[in-house]
């Protein structure tokens, strides 16, 4: 639907200031990623030097990058205590009670403080003589807990997948009280007269409308724990067996100067964001996970 | 609640009043299911509460030890459990130190000159590109459109390799322009604008140009003005994720002076000063203060559930 008086090349005009730094620095970088993994980068004399695959043979051989690899997989299992929880939260602050918006606004706030502020003082609250071990054995829960918990290998993993909840389980709140507020009224007066209760209710009723948004915040949350990796920066560095796919990346382009073997990485994670891509096209069609044309 | 109108209330069907839903036929039995319901929810109004708090508790409580061991001018007590939840000898003395062993007024100001750049740049590409998607037609559309839908699915950190070394061939490494460039073309900005421009009223449109307008006068003397929610709600996320955008600046800033706070406080309280607990709970409220004065004043777009702060 041509405007009249518009002239053809004018939506390029629109389009192109938006489009020379977006295909510089978020469509370049993908196809550049595989340049780089298939080559040996020396960052001092800026030449590259074709090797094959060798970056992907590295990768194949390395405990590190197998260690991520598993860290990443594990770290989904944030994902259905990610659903729970932020439906969970979302019925509660959905009750029309006085004092509801602050505290949703308390459950929001984790999101919107910067990772790395929050991530200075979650290493205090695991600390062995923090916060959380002095829940736990002042509530009897385990008398004496003086767990070092970013420090034991066998449990940091799981205090960063738990950092991960607490700081993002307010945005999927966010989402779900949307989605709860979007379920018809008349739906639920209705089951109501039949005389089904709460369990029922929200059983038969309330989850089968949410079931967009459902699949959205698992489709967003699935995402968000594979790329798992600025928590994990700023809460161990790595340490403590914590490495994960995109830490990895980090790890070996700036700690390591490994500019192949991390672009090599990088590809193995894209790889793995297109599937989730491909599905999440085949699960929502092309009304993309807003679930409209956006 | 209000705030639901601005971005999801295409989204949503409007929530019919309580009085009105169903039909006035179960009138009789609609009063006997509302003294029913009214019951519980009085009996159990301290659960609810209860179940509130505690929660708040869960996600407050290391802010709340922060913000106490911050004031307790005596750090004897900050380990101990539930003392340390109330300052001992409250004071400001941390907090002065802070300002004073801490640039935090230069941290201050770099997020500050970052984030205003990013937010001024982000609108001002995304604006006229979703405009462009949404009121145009052009050949190559339906494949851009594609290709931000595709990219949002991919992390921003598998970029940060390539776009290191496209900055250091540029030789901008260690600069402002290399910390806030790859962040303004944003995705989702242009998808929110574009949704947003779709249900502009065509008429309106159509009279600016028959009256002459050119399309880029339509966009910013028409468009714009009728689209002050969804602009403001980009201005707000765009701010606050440049604010908290932590591992990218670490990543191209190397002088402490141009750091901003994320970058600067992290490596400051995780380095040199990490040995006075007190000193880095201070620091870290100082840190959060300018974020939770900007939520308090816009908390309500923050909690309409539409936007994705991933950027």
């Amino acid at each position: 639907m041509a405007k009249p008086g518009v002239h053809r090349y004018t939506a390029y005009l629109f389009v192109l200031p938006f489009l020379l730094p977006f295909a510089v620095f978020s469509l370049w970088p993908l196809l550049y990623n595989v340049w780089l993994s298939l080559m040996d980068y020396f960052l001092a004399e800026r030449i590259t030097a074709w090797n094959g695959l060798a970056n992907y043979v590295t990768l194949s051989e390395s405990e590190w990058f197998a260690q991520g690899l598993k860290n990443s997989l594990l770290f989904l299992l944030v994902v259905p205590l990610m659903q729970a929880a932020a439906l969970a939260l979302a019925l509660l602050v959905q009750q029309k009670l006085r004092g509801i918006s602050f505290f949703r606004a308390v459950y929001y706030l984790p999101v919107i403080i910067a990772v790395s502020i929050a991530g200075v003082v979650w290493r205090y609250v695991f600390h062995y003589e923090g916060m959380l071990n002095g829940v736990l054995s002042f509530t009897g829960l385990w008398p004496g807990a003086a767990v070092d918990w970013l420090g034991e290998p066998k449990v940091a993993l799981y205090a960063t997948m738990l950092f991960s909840l607490w700081k993002n389980v307010g945005y999927y709140m966010v989402l779900y009280l949307a989605g709860l507020q979007a379920v018809p009224r008349a739906l639920i007066d209705a089951a109501h007269l039949d005389g089904a209760g709460p369990w029922q209710r929200l059983r038969h009723v309330t989850l089968p409308t949410l079931r967009p948004v459902i699949l959205l915040c698992t489709l967003l949350s699935t995402i968000g724990a594979l790329k798992a990796f600025q928590e994990i920066l700023v809460l161990t560095g790595g340490r403590s067996d914590t490495i994960t796919l995109l830490m990895f990346v980090y790890s070996a382009a700036f700690r390591g100067q490994s500019f192949g073997v991390a672009a090599a990485a990088a590809v193995v994670m894209m790889v793995v964001c297109f599937v989730i891509a491909a599905a999440q096209f085949r699960l929502f069609g092309q009304k993309g996970i807003w679930g409209r044309e956006v | 609640m209000g705030a639901e109108q601005i971005t999801t209330s295409h989204d949503m069907p409007t929530q019919p009043p309580v009085v009105t839903a169903g039909s006035g036929n179960h009138n009789g039995s609609r009063n006997g299911s509302w003294r029913n319901r009214r019951w519980p929810a009085w009996l159990g109004l301290p659960v609810r509460y209860a179940g509130l708090i505690f929660f708040a508790a869960v996600t407050a409580f290391p802010f709340l030890w922060a913000l106490s061991v911050g004031l307790s001018v005596d750090p004897s007590g900050i380990w101990q459990f539930p003392q340390a939840f109330w300052p001992q000898d409250p004071g400001w003395y941390w907090f002065g130190r802070v300002i004073h062993d801490m640039p935090f007024f230069t941290y201050l100001k770099n997020s500050l000159i970052m984030a205003g750049m990013t937010v001024v740049a982000t609108l001002a590409l995304a604006i006229p590109a979703g405009y462009a998607l949404a009121q145009m037609e052009f050949a190559g559309r339906k494949l851009l459109f594609g290709v931000l839908l595709a990219t949002l699915m991919v992390p921003m950190e598998v970029g940060i390799v390539p776009n290191f070394l496209t900055l250091s061939g540029l030789g901008w490494i260690d600069s402002y322009a290399a910390a806030v460039l790859p962040n303004i073309a944003s995705a989702f900005g242009v998808f929110l604008m574009k949704q947003y421009f779709e249900e502009l009223p065509g008429e309106v449109l159509e009279a600016a140009r028959v009256d002459g307008a050119s399309e880029w006068q339509v966009l910013w003397r028409i468009a714009v003005p009728m689209s002050w929610p969804a602009v403001g709600t980009l201005a707000i996320f765009t701010l606050v994720t440049a604010w908290n955008d932590y591992l990218w600046p670490a990543v191209v800033l190397y002088d402490r002076m141009k750091m901003p706070i994320t970058v600067g406080i992290f490596n400051d309280l995780t380095g040199p000063f990490a040995v006075s607990t007190s000193l880095v709970m201070a620091a870290i409220m100082l840190a959060m203060l300018p974020v939770l004065a900007c939520f308090a004043i816009t908390q309500r777009l923050f909690l309409a559930g539409v936007m994705d702060t991933r950027a």
